[in-house]
Order: structure tokens, then C-alpha cells, then sequence
């Protein structure tokens, strides 16, 4: 776009800028080379090799590899802003404005009624100080000023006081979603035991009802057409053993019409254990 | 719509842009009085803005009592907001301990949690076993 004289082949040069020259130390060689060094230092020292973040003393060539050290005086220009690596909230008295509340407490056990009582008291001051500059502004308009900066001074206290309790919040936040948490793991174990104890109960069901056809006597094995078919059944029910026979099955005999009407039973049993981990 | 602190905060500034719009209204569109006999309204020449365009008196009081009532209004949004901030009644050292004792239970209740895993787990490969019995079948 900039440089539409250069022909078109070229335009696209100049619309990014050029990367940064430590690219180029991103060779697989080096990367290699730094795990190596990673891994040695971690073992040195004892450390895991994750919670490595900057070898000190590195050669030239790598120094681009791992991220710059911290500030010394803790303190780094961003844009051209000061900051500071601990963010703290800067006092009234930093910023050249008045304190109308107490000094807050650094007591652990200070309970933030107070606090909730001064943010009251700072709403009210407000509206009063705002009825008082429009009683003077309609009076003398000279006078205005000085009640337009204590409503500055109330305004900035009030959202100082607030600043001061957004620690307090993030631990009330941090404990509701913690509690929030542990009643859904409650509830997630609750509805698993109520799917298995579910599942057992079925399973207990259906042993109740597919009782194999404990080795019959000779009696019954002609109907099944030899012994063929009580192997079958024995392979077929092996966990089953020992369990009440379905009813319909005397002493291992099994007669044609019960048998259909057993099974029928079986498949409408297995719909619903179906049903049930569907 | 954030937390509560960022409303209470929005409502405070939303309370100083109701200041200055009042404060906007009463000195655009007062009455012209004068206070003593020397005073005068000058007389505007037609070409020339306006500095106060005067609203006739019922629809003045009219906004002045709407306005009125909007900076209460707010004024009780934020007590309101202010008597609802989360954990009042916790220090500092009640939210630790209580932070504490969830982690606890967070970790009693994962334990839990696992072993009824395990536990269908198990049921169901039982199940399943029961299953490929009758499928052989």
C-alpha cells in the first residue's frame, strides 16, 4: 500500500513490519542445544525441568531462547507508563487527595461492615454536597469552586474505599466457586451410585430369571435332543449357577410353550436394562 | 453486568453524570429574573445564540422534580448495592479458613467421586460379561 511505486510485486513488503532480529536464534539446533542446558540444570539442581523458567548464565547465541530476567528495582516502562511488578493500589495520599474515611484497617479479623457504612456515608456526603453546590452556584457562581472539589474528593474516596475491597470479593468469589464446585462433584458421585446400585439391581434381576438349566436329568435331556444342548446351556449361564430356575423350568425340563413365553420375558428384562445405561 | 463492586462502580459514575446533567439543566433553562433595580436582561439581537433558553415555569418544575427524583433513585440503587456487597460479615481470616476447609472437602469429595467411577466400572464390565453370555447363546 505504502509503496505502490515499487510495482505491485512489492507491495505486500512493506505492510508488515520485519520480525525481530532474535528469530533467528530459533534454529532446532539451538532449541536442542537449550533443552540440553534445561535438562542439566534441572538435574543440578534438583528441580523439575517444567518449573524451570531461566538458566542463569547462558552463551550469547541462546540468550534469546528463555525470557528476559526480572527488572532488578522491580519497576519497567510500558508504553512509556511506569509500572510496577507488584500491582498495588496507590494510596489517597499517593495521589494527592484528601482521606474523609479512617485509615483502613490492616486487621485480619477486621469484619467490612465499617467499610459498607463508609461507602453509605460517602453516597449521602454526595447527594448533600450536590445540593449544597447548587444552592451556592444559584446563589454566587464564584463560590462553586470549592464545592465542586469536595464533590471531586468524595467521589475519588468513594471508588478508593471500593478498590479496597476487591481483594475481599475475589476470596468471597473464589469461595463461592469452590462451593459451587464441590456440590457438582456431590452431585456427579450421587447420580453415579444411583446409575450402578440401578445397574446392580437389574443385573441381580435378571439373574433371578435366567437361571441355567442345572444338569438335567435324563428324563429332560431327550426333549433338548441330547446332551448337546445341556452343555450349552451350561457354557451359556456360567456365572449363573445355583440361582432360581424361571419359573416353567421343572427340574431342568423346559416345555415348548414356557419356553416361549421365558424368553419373551428376557427380551422385554434386557429393554430395560437398556433403558437404563441408555 | 459484573460483579457487584463494578456495578456499584458504574452507579457512582452514572450518580456524577446525573450531577452534571442537572447541573446542565438548572443553568440552561432557568428563568431570567432581576435581583435589584439595576439590574436588566439585556436584550437579545435576533442573530445572536441564546445563553439561557428559558423553559416556562410548570415545564421547568416538571424536569427539575424528575430530575430530582432520578438522583434519589440512584442514590438508593447504590445503598442498595452497597448493603448487598458480598461477605460483609466475613474477615479476612474467615475467608481463609473457609477457603481452606473447601479444598478439603473438594478432595474428600474427588476421592469419592473416583471410587464411584471405579465402582460402575466395574458393574459394567460385569454387565457387559453377562451380555456377551447371552449373545453367545
Amino acid at each position: 500500500m505504502a509503496n505502490l511505486e515499487d510495482g505491485e510485486g512489492k507491495t505486500n513488503a512493506a505492510m508488515m513490519p520485519d520480525p525481530p532480529p532474535f528469530w533467528k536464534s530459533f534454529t532446532p539446533d539451538n532449541l536442542a542445544r537449550f533443552d540440553t542446558l534445561k535438562q542439566e540444570f534441572a538435574d543440578q539442581h534438583g528441580a523439575d525441568i517444567d518449573t524451570i523458567v531461566r538458566i542463569p548464565d547462558i552463551s550469547e547465541d541462546l540468550v534469546y531462547l528463555q525470557p528476559p530476567a526480572e527488572p532488578i528495582d522491580s519497576k519497567y516502562r510500558l508504553f512509556d507508563e511506569p509500572q510496577t511488578l507488584a500491582e498495588e493500589l496507590q494510596t489517597l495520599e499517593a495521589g494527592g487527595i484528601d482521606r474523609l474515611g479512617p485509615l483502613e484497617e490492616t486487621d485480619k479479623d477486621g469484619k467490612h461492615i465499617d467499610r459498607a457504612f463508609e461507602l453509605k456515608r460517602l453516597a449521602k456526603s454526595m447527594l448533600l454536597n450536590f445540593l449544597e453546590l447548587m444552592g451556592i452556584m444559584s446563589n454566587d457562581p464564584a463560590q462553586g469552586q470549592e464545592k465542586v472539589a469536595d464533590l471531586k474528593t468524595l467521589l475519588l474516596n468513594f471508588h478508593h474505599v471500593l478498590n479496597e475491597y476487591r481483594p475481599h470479593q475475589a476470596r468471597e468469589q473464589l469461595i463461592q466457586l469452590m462451593q459451587d464446585q464441590l456440590d457438582a462433584k456431590r452431585a456427579e458421585t450421587a447420580a453415579i451410585r444411583g446409575v450402578v446400585d440401578k445397574a446392580k439391581r437389574a443385573l441381580e434381576g435378571l439373574g433371578s430369571m435366567e437361571a441355567p438349566a442345572p444338569p438335567a436329568p435324563s428324563s429332560g435331556i431327550s426333549r433338548y435332543g441330547g446332551s448337546n444342548s445341556a452343555d450349552r446351556n451350561s457354557e451359556t449361564w456360567p456365572g449363573a449357577k445355583g440361582l432360581v430356575a424361571p419359573p416353567g423350568m421343572v427340574n431342568g425340563t423346559l416345555d415348548a410353550r414356557h419356553e416361549g413365553s421365558y424368553w419373551g420375558r428376557e427380551n422385554i428384562s434386557w429393554a430395560c436394562v437398556d433403558g437404563d445405561f441408555a | 453486568m459484573g460483579d457487584r463492586l463494578t456495578q456499584l462502580q458504574d452507579a457512582v459514575d452514572q450518580l456524577a453524570t446525573q450531577f452534571i446533567s442537572c447541573f446542565y439543566y438548572l443553568a440552561h433553562h432557568h428563568d431570567l429574573e432581576s435581583f435589584g433595580p439595576a439590574d436588566k436582561i439585556p436584550d437579545l439581537k435576533s442573530g445572536q445564540p441564546k445563553e439561557v433558553d428559558s423553559f416556562a415555569p410548570e415545564i421547568f418544575q416538571a424536569g427539575q422534580l424528575e430530575l430530582a427524583r432520578d438522583l434519589i433513585t440512584k442514590e438508593q440503587q447504590i445503598e442498595y448495592l452497597i448493603s448487598s456487597l458480598p461477605g460483609l460479615d466475613n474477615s479476612q481470616r474467615d475467608q481463609e479458613q473457609s477457603i481452606r476447609d473447601l479444598e478439603e472437602e473438594l478432595k474428600v469429595a474427588e476421592g469419592q467421586r473416583l471410587e464411584a467411577v471405579k465402582e460402575k466400572d466395574e458393574v459394567l464390565a460385569r454387565l457387559d460379561q453377562v451380555l456377551r453370555g447371552i449373545r453367545r447363546h
